[in-house]
């Protein structure tokens, strides 16, 4: 009985592969899909703090932001170093997270336009410049900083150019190069934090941001810094995209940033972010820096960077 | 056996498994053994690639500010997978050791890309840039030793990890081998002693029957155990059952010969004793005789009678004369020959008045065929046999019953006479063995032969309170045909 039971089995599986193999000798077998060449986004990253850790923070951020659009995101560092509009096309970027000086000045040479900027967990979405000492320094006015090191963060930045140019020439200094001892770009915000701490500076200047995320690291930083001045407020860094980006893809975008929150794995990403959500932003945000950029006269089209000793 | 053979395969069982489980342990632990040390090789790779990649990027590094210098994004992905190598030595499970110093890398990777950043990011005079630069190379020089530091450290353990991890691996491989080789071995001394624990019994056994085919039938076997001592337990009994049966046989024949010559013989003496009774009848008779030749022509006489009355029941004995089977009631035919042995028994001993009788007679026992003469003589000679036991008087009990169980009748009867001396009780159903100073010894004998041609037994034992019991067992005979076939 067994026998004959494992005889029909072995007919059954007989018939099986014959009808399989010659149904794959009759039958077309069909083409695998070819995979659908992903638009890619070249976006680039402005420095703040060390880069190698804000890619880190950044990467969630990009990585959610590919899987809602189904566009593949390619992040890349963006110096400051020399002309940042000209690091730009040279790095063929798609978009940046632009600081907000940064932004005017691209807006006004390449005719990126702005989406979204975090809202961080107190409810602001702007930052403000700082300017501060070591508390034995002993420097406590401007007058006090002649001959002395400052360290800015880079020309194209609101809170490391702008606001201590507006600083000091309110102050009565009219040639810094000549005030100072020396004046160098640290390149990020972080960089002119522990350029003082470390004594590499005697006068540094940074966004309030990375100074307080850098304090909340590093007890050095309110222990042995003194805070001489700050800035208005101006939007934090946005994401802006270049001219002939389509504009389907720009709403995409925007839409995934600004309902990330509503979505318990956005709202994961935000979270390690350090942000609450992403808001609208719009040209209008960025007034206060307009304000300064008018103050210094600085003609944004025409904005030239110096070259590098 | 049937133990030995379950304790055999038990330990055949458990000896397979324990060299089952203990193959597959050792596999496991070997394949887990190579598995670590596979995982060792692959840390061991990931910290070359770690170190590999800190030297790219402190080749970046030295490149910088020269025409062949990397762009910043190559630098910055260089030291991304860096910092991501640095990560996964983390996944790994590390001893607290390895982990603090896992931590310390970490700690200094991290100092090494915070200068690295700064490198890539400042913008400032020739000096700075240089002290930066050469800072973050002397930094990198730094981690590089540390991860130098690590794998030589590493290197030495993995050496004498893989070194152990061979060693017992060649360990587990030799003893794998030995016990493989060893198994068959093992099977066959089982195999082999558990056929010779299963031939030798057999082959002594064999000859054994073939002795007693032989005629040896007091050969009898020893030193057997379980299944086959209880065999041999049953072939001794057979042998010995069939060296009595063929003891019983031969004088079985004996006395079918006996009995045949007997009965001729018998036929030829009393025909004489007639004659010389009837002569001695005749001279008393006819001549004038004192009192003394009297008496002695008497004594004559009696003794011719005896002889006769010995022949005949010789020749009774003998030559058995078949059964003549009617229906019987077993328990009327015992209350006539009561009644008969009292009648019988006072003309001869005035202690019969002394007897009391007490008979317990079944109710309802089924009839039986039977030759009422023949067990009447049985029936008579028990009970003239009790009175006799009683000279000064006593009680004689007689009970029937039925055992429908056996389907016989069970007659009992019981005397509280003296009783029969013990050697005689295995022999007093033998011919002319008596106790009586006037019996022939043929009695209880032929009751025997007659019980016994009805297809019953009858016992003999001394009842524990005193007297002499004895026991017939009839079975019930209800047609003819079963008369037939006994």
């Amino acid at each position: 009985m067994l026998r004959r039971r494992n005889t029909k089995k072995f007919w059954v599986a007989l018939f099986l592969c014959l009808a399989f193999v010659s149904g794959c000798d009759t039958l077309e077998a069909p083409a695998p899909p070819k995979p659908l060449r992903k638009e890619t986004l070249n976006i680039g990253l402005l420095p703040e703090h060390n880069i190698f850790k804000q890619i880190r923070r950044y990467e969630p951020v990009t990585d959610y932001l590919a899987k809602k659009t189904g566009v593949h995101i390619r992040l890349r560092v963006l110096t400051y170093r020399g002309n940042v509009i000209e690091n730009f096309q040279f790095l063929k970027l798609d978009g940046a997270f632009f600081g907000s000086f940064s932004y005017l000045l691209a807006h006004a040479k390449l005719g990126v336009t702005v989406l979204a900027r975090p809202e961080y967990p107190d409810g602001t979405s702007s930052y403000h410049g700082l300017i501060f000492v070591r508390k034995d320094s002993g420097i406590r006015t401007v007058r006090q900083m002649r001959g002395k090191r400052l360290a800015l963060v880079a020309r194209a930045t609101t809170a490391g150019y702008l606001f201590p140019s507006i600083f000091l020439k309110r102050a009565g200094v009219r040639n810094p190069a000549a005030f100072f001892r020396e004046i160098y770009n640290a390149g990020t915000h972080e960089g002119t934090v522990d350029d003082i701490l470390d004594r590499k500076a005697d006068v540094g200047v940074s966004k309030n941001t990375v100074y307080e995320r850098f304090a909340a690291e590093n007890p050095r930083v309110n222990r042995e810094l003194l805070i001489l001045g700050k800035s208005a407020d101006v939007p934090e860094n946005a994401l802006a995209l270049r001219r002939g980006i389509k504009e389907s893809l720009k709403v995409r975008l925007l839409n995934a940033l600004i309902t990330m929150h509503e979505d318990s794995e956005g709202a994961k990403v935000l979270k390690a972010f350090g942000a609450r959500r992403f808001i609208v932003t719009t040209d209008a945000d960025y007034g206060p820096v307009a304000t300064y950029t008018r103050e210094l006269g600085i003609d944004l089209t025409g904005f030239n960077f110096p070259a590098e000793e | 056996m049937k133990k030995r053979i379950l304790i055999g395969l038990g330990i055949g069982s458990l000896l397979f498994m324990l060299l089952g489980a203990y193959i597959i342990v050792t596999v496991e632990r070997a394949t887990s053994r190579l598995d670590q040390l596979v995982q060792l090789h692959q840390v061991e790779i990931l910290r070359e690639h770690l170190l590999l990649q800190i030297k790219r990027v402190q080749t970046d590094l030295a490149w910088r500010g020269t025409r062949y210098a990397s762009g910043v994004d190559t630098i910055v992905s260089h030291g991304i997978q860096m910092g991501r190598m640095v990560e996964r030595c983390f996944q790994c499970h590390h001893s607290p050791q390895v982990t603090e110093d896992l931590v310390g890398l970490k700690s200094q990777t991290d100092q090494y890309e915070d200068f690295l950043s700064h490198v890539l990011t400042l913008e400032a005079n020739r000096p700075r840039r240089e002290a930066e630069q050469d800072e973050a190379v002397r930094r990198g020089q730094e981690l590089i030793a540390k991860v130098n530091g690590i794998i030589a450290l590493t290197s030495r353990n993995l050496e004498s990890n893989t070194r152990e991890v061979f060693r017992q691996i060649a360990i587990t491989k030799t003893m794998l081998f030995i016990l493989i080789a060893m198994a068959p071995l093992i099977l066959m001394t089982l195999g082999f002693l558990f056929i010779r624990a299963l031939t030798n019994p057999l082959n002594i056994l064999l000859a054994a029957v073939r002795r007693l085919k032989g005629g040896s039938l007091n050969h009898r076997i020893d030193g057997l155990k379980d299944e086959f001592g209880e065999l041999a337990t049953s072939f001794n009994e057979m042998a010995g059952s069939l060296q009595e049966q063929m003891q019983k046989m031969q004088r079985t024949e004996q006395m079918v010969v006996v009995g045949e010559l007997a009965a001729g013989f018998g036929h030829e003496v009393r025909n004489p004793l007639a004659g010389i009774r009837a002569a001695v009848n005749l001279l008393s008779e006819e001549l004038v005789l004192n009192k003394e030749d009297r008496d002695l022509f008497a004594q004559i006489v009696e003794q011719v009678g005896k002889l006769d009355a010995l022949m005949k029941g010789f020749l009774n004995f003998a030559k058995p004369p078949k059964p003549k089977w009617e229906r019987v009631s077993i328990n009327g035919l015992i209350e006539m020959t009561i009644d008969f042995s009292l009648v019988s028994h006072r003309a001869s001993s005035p202690a019969s008045d002394r007897i009391d009788i007490q008979k317990s007679m079944g109710e309802g026992l089924p009839q039986t065929m039977a030759d009422p003469v023949q067990l009447q003589q049985v029936f008579l000679n028990l009970l003239l046999n009790a009175y006799d036991a009683m000279p000064q008087g006593g009680v004689l009990a007689v009970r029937t019953r039925y055992d429908a169980y056996k389907d016989s009748l069970c007659i009992d009867i019981k005397d509280t006479g003296t009783g029969i001396e013990p050697e005689m009780l295995e022999r007093i159903f033998v011919p002319f063995v008596t106790t009586k100073s006037k019996g022939t010894g043929l009695g209880l004998a032929i009751c025997k032969q007659i019980i016994e041609q009805h297809g019953g037994s009858i016992e003999a034992d001394n009842d524990p309170a005193g007297g002499a019991l004895f026991c017939i067992v009839l079975p019930v005979k209800r047609e003819k045909e079963e008369v037939q076939t006994t």
